[in-house]
Parts: structure tokens; sequence; C-alpha cells
């Protein structure tokens, strides 16, 4: 521990608290995240576990590094790249709006970022503005590991309760506990809306009804038949039907985003918009702004650890 | 588990050299003869095996608590920490590893207690003398002279798809898995990709049944040559345990075994 002098406290992260410090020799910058051993009996904490194994097997320039475990008299501490901000306080620090350049950008380091954890069998499973991190050259980076998991074959049950509640996706809500990259992307959907929306949360939902609800407001109540064996997941229940066009919410004055294929049936191909394969997502947006209406198209190959961004299409002019 | 084996931390960092381990045993073999030291070696992989079907749990965590024990092993002395307190440890680790969930040290060490009275009492006329604060300290050591290296891939499921391709076969299957099972009380974890072990297991297999799959073999690319190494690894192993009689030879080499200077304190 010697080796790095404490600065800041960052922030208090699953399991512990982050500090900033610097490496006394190379003068490096470096995030000190402390893990607590409150539970006398559970040893190094599995949150701790996971995002020590996973990140020992992920490195990737938009995945944040683990650089050094260190433990001294019953602690342990993760040596982590350290970055300037997250994009919550991004989106706190902005007065209007994010050029598009830097949504475009973004969008596409998240999604590289998830299709190399996604090719590595890796879940990520909280994804949200807070476990993003951006560094002053631009970079962004998956953080936060600690609820990750690696997924394989046979697919086990998974804990329902996982991914912050705005970012959660329908059939997690619904208590589904069989699920897949299909999680992830989601998340990565209701972010690439906020990114486009200055930051304003696509679905703040206030508690499982109250986000059901403002999701089926916005795309449509599920039926079976658009989403088949819908009723069957743990925890269904009705709910009025609301048809989409009536949540085409104006988001914003100057910008309006529609996610027109944020998908309900993860196993249904067509959702996909057409892109088949479950190892390829596609989420499309409708994108206003300035009277200007451009559809957008995300795309996340996770065989080839491809993302790709179809940007900009202008459909027409209101 | 998670993704691609090629650029695993296991492919990359624990695939090890023999010669390799042949320097790190060096103050170990000056005590023990190199048969000695690998009886040592099985009398543990069959103390783990005994902890996790008394604690229930699946394959792949005994698998992975043994390979962290021969991992640690590998580059430490015996002296280092007494393997009577590491392999509970590597058991306690590996099952959150694999998601098994947190065993509870009572439990943990009350299974212990069990195992030694009734399965190892010819080796140890005492209590299992560890507690709490000696396995979550271990559970430190372990993690660091693993270098945080978790994630380990085991041969079954390599077996399984190799199973497939040859045409469903159950007796073939089982024994192969069993043979993959033992293997684990030789250094091959250390030495082979996990997929080399499994077409090394079935090759075996298939001798045992006298079943003909040499043109199979042959077509699957694999090199035959480290694929014989694996099979008389495993072989070795097979005619060590025919002429071994564990019982009365344990407590003499356990005694001879090199030891941490300081006993545990209650």
């Amino acid at each position: 521990m010697q080796k790095y002098e404490k600065l800041e406290k960052i922030g208090e992260g699953t399991y512990g608290t982050v500090f900033k410090a610097k490496n006394r020799e190379t003068h490096e910058i470096v995030a000190l995240k402390r893990v607590r051993l409150d539970d006398d009996d559970e040893g190094v904490p599995s949150s701790a576990l996971r995002e020590i194994c996973l990140l020992k097997e992920l490195k990737h320039k938009n995945i944040v590094r683990l650089y050094d475990v260190l433990h001294s008299d019953k602690k342990l501490t993760l040596v982590f790249e350290h970055c300037d901000q997250d994009l919550k306080k991004y989106f706190d620090s902005l007065n209007g709006e994010i050029d598009l350049d830097v949504v475009k950008s973004f969008l596409y380091q998240l999604l590289r970022g998830l299709a190399f954890c996604h090719s590595r069998n890796v879940l990520h499973r909280d994804l949200k503005p807070q476990n993003l991190l951006i560094n002053k050259n631009g970079e962004l980076k998956l953080a936060d590991f600690g609820l990750a998991r690696a997924f394989g074959i046979p697919v086990k049950c998974y804990s329902a309760e996982v991914v912050t509640l705005w970012y959660r996706p329908p059939d997690v809500l619904f208590g589904a506990k069989l699920y897949t990259t299909s999680i992830d992307m989601w998340s990565a959907g209701c972010i690439f809306a906020e990114l486009a929306n200055a930051g304003r949360p696509l679905f703040p939902g206030s508690d499982v009804d109250d986000q059901l609800k403002r999701i089926f407001k916005m795309l449509g109540t599920p039926t079976e038949e658009t989403w088949p064996d819908l009723t069957t997941l743990p925890d269904y229940k009705p709910f009025p039907q609301y048809h989409p066009t009536q949540g085409l919410a104006q988001l914003s004055e100057e910008r309006e985003v529609l996610l027109s294929h944020m998908f309900y049936n993860p196993n249904n191909k067509n959702i996909f918009n057409g892109v088949t394969s479950h190892r390829v997502c596609v989420c499309t947006f409708i994108y206003k702004k300035k009277n200007k209406r451009y559809l957008s198209k995300a795309l996340l190959n996770t065989r080839s650890q491809d993302a790709r961004i179809d940007f900009l299409l202008t459909i027409n002019v209101c | 588990m998670a993704g691609n084996f090629w650029q695993s931390s296991h492919h990359q960092q624990w695939l090890l050299d023999k010669q390799d381990l042949i320097r790190e045993r060096q103050h170990d073999l000056s005590v023990l003869t190199e048969e000695e030291y690998q009886k040592i070696f099985i009398f543990f992989s069959s103390m783990i095996q005994m902890i996790g079907e008394q604690l229930k749990l699946r394959q792949q965590v005994v698998a992975t608590a043994t390979v962290y024990f021969k991992r640690f092993y590998a580059r430490n002395s015996l002296k280092c920490i007494d393997p009577l307190l590491l392999a509970p440890t590597t058991v306690f680790l590996a099952s959150k590893v694999e998601e098994f969930g947190v065993i509870s040290n009572s439990r943990l060490i009350s299974t212990m207690g069990n195992v030694i009275k009734n399965k190892f009492s010819y080796a140890y006329s005492q209590e299992f003398p560890y507690r709490t604060n000696h396995i979550l300290e271990c559970e430190f050591y372990l993690l660091e002279h693993l270098d945080c290296c978790l994630i380990v891939y085991q041969p079954y499921r390599p077996l399984l798809t190799l199973i497939q391709d040859v045409g469903p076969d159950d007796q073939l299957l089982m024994l192969a898995w069993r043979i993959i099972n033992d293997s684990l009380r030789t250094d091959v974890c250390l030495l082979y990709p996990p997929y080399q072990i499994a077409i090394g297991c079935l090759q075996i297999a298939c001798v045992i049944l006298q079943k003909d799959l040499k043109s199979w073999f042959a077509e699957l690319n694999a090199d035959m040559e480290k694929i014989q190494e694996i099979a008389r690894y495993i072989i070795n192993l097979y005619e060590l345990w025919k002429k071994y009689d564990e019982k009365n030879e344990m407590p003499a080499i356990l005694a001879k075994m090199p030891k941490p200077k300081a006993a545990p304190q209650r």
C-alpha cells in the first residue's frame, strides 16, 4: 500500500470505497477500490471476486483495466485505471445538448466494449451511466463488474434482482430468470436515448409497476401475439393497452427520441429489425433534431466483436 | 467458463512448462522422493473430492478447487501453507467463483472435521486444527499466489462436444468423465490445455472399452504426441495406484512432508 498515495475519495462502489491515488514511483493516477470485509463468514465478497476474475480475462480499451490486487492486514484493495468522471457526472456538468459526434462516439464505444464482453461470454448486468467511465480523451470504459457474471451452456437461472430499475428490460421486470445478452442491450438502448436526449433518462420509473407502465406507454403494451409466452413469466400481470403512438412523448423541445425497436421478446428473431441470429442485436431509433428526423441504427455483432452505428439517415423533414 | 480459452489467463499464464515444475519443486524434492510428492497430491486431491461430496458440490467446483490447489504448490513449497488448511480454502474460493454460493465457514469446518474423522483418520489422529480466521487469511494468500486468475477451463465441456461428434455413447462418456476426475491427481491440468486432456482421457476410455476410434482420432487434427504424453501421465497414476497401500504409507509420508514453522494457534 506504500506504493500509492491517497488523494481523495471518489465514491462508494458496490462493495467498498473508491479513492483516487497516485503511484509514488511512476506518478500514475489510479483508482483504489477498498473492499470491505464486513461479513466475517463470506471472506472475499462474491461481488469483488466476480470483478477480479472477470476483469482479469477482459482486456479491452473500452473496459476499465484492473492493474493489481493488493492485500494487507485483512484488507483487499483493487487498483484500477483512473478515469476523470462517469457518464452521469458528465450529464450533470452539461448545459444543454450533447454534440452529436459525442453521442455517436460514446455509443460506439459502449457497444464495442459490450461486444467484447459478450464475445467472452460475460454479461455485465448493471449498465447505467454511473458505471460508464469517461477520461479526458473522450474514451468511454465499462466499469463495475460486481454484478457481472459469466454465462455459458447450459443456461442457468440467474437472479432477477439485477440492473438498476431504469435500465431494466421488461422481461426481467416481469421476473424472468433466464436471460442472455439482451439484458445488456436493453440497458444500452436506454443509455443511447439518454445520451441523445441531453442526459434525461428515458424511463425514470419509481418502482417496478411504474417502470413497466412508462415502457409500455412509449412502446405499446405487449400482447401474447407480439410477445409469445409473455403471460407465463413469473411476475406477469396485465397492464392497460397502451398504443405505441400514444407514447411518442415529446422528450425535449429540441430533440425527440423514439425507440421504435426496443424489442420485447429477446428470443424472437424478427424483433431485431430483421437482423437474425441472437448474437446480433440492433437498436433502431428515430431521432428528431431541429425539425429534422433521423433514423439511427446501432448494431452490435458479438460474434465478430463488431459494433457499428449507421447514424443520421435523414428520413423526413417535418 | 468465460469465453475464449486462447485469450484467457488460463492459457496465457497457467499452462506451465515441465522444466518449471521441476525447478519450483526442487526444495520439496530434496526432502521427498518424486513418488512421495505425487502421493501427497493424490491424497489431498481425494480430500478435496471428499469435501465436495460431503457439501454436495458440482464436479466443476471440485475440479476448480483442485486446480487452485495444484497451481498454488506449483509455485510454492509445501512448507508455505499446510495443505490441510489450503484444501478446504480452495473449495471455499472455488464455490464462490463458480457461482455455487458461499459455503459458511462453520459448515466448512464441521465438514472438514467429519471428513478427517470418517475418511482420513488413518492419517490424522487429531481433529481439524484450523478455524475461520485461518481460512479467511489463507484465502487472501491463495488469491494472491494465483495472481487473481480464478477462471479455470476444465476438460468436461470439450469432452461433451467430442462425444457428440463420436455419436451418443453413455458408457464411453461416463468412463471418460471419470478418467478426467482421476486426471486431477496428476500434473496434466498444469501442463496441457483442457481440450487435449479431454482427448487423452477419451482415448484411454476407448482402450478400456475396446472401442476402435482410430480413424476418428486421426481426423481430429490434434497434436497426438501431446495426447500420448497426457495418456502416459494418467496410466502412470493407475499403475502407481495398483501397487500402493495408501493407508499404511501415508502417515510416514505426511510426517516427512515439509511443514510451516508455526503451529496453528487456536
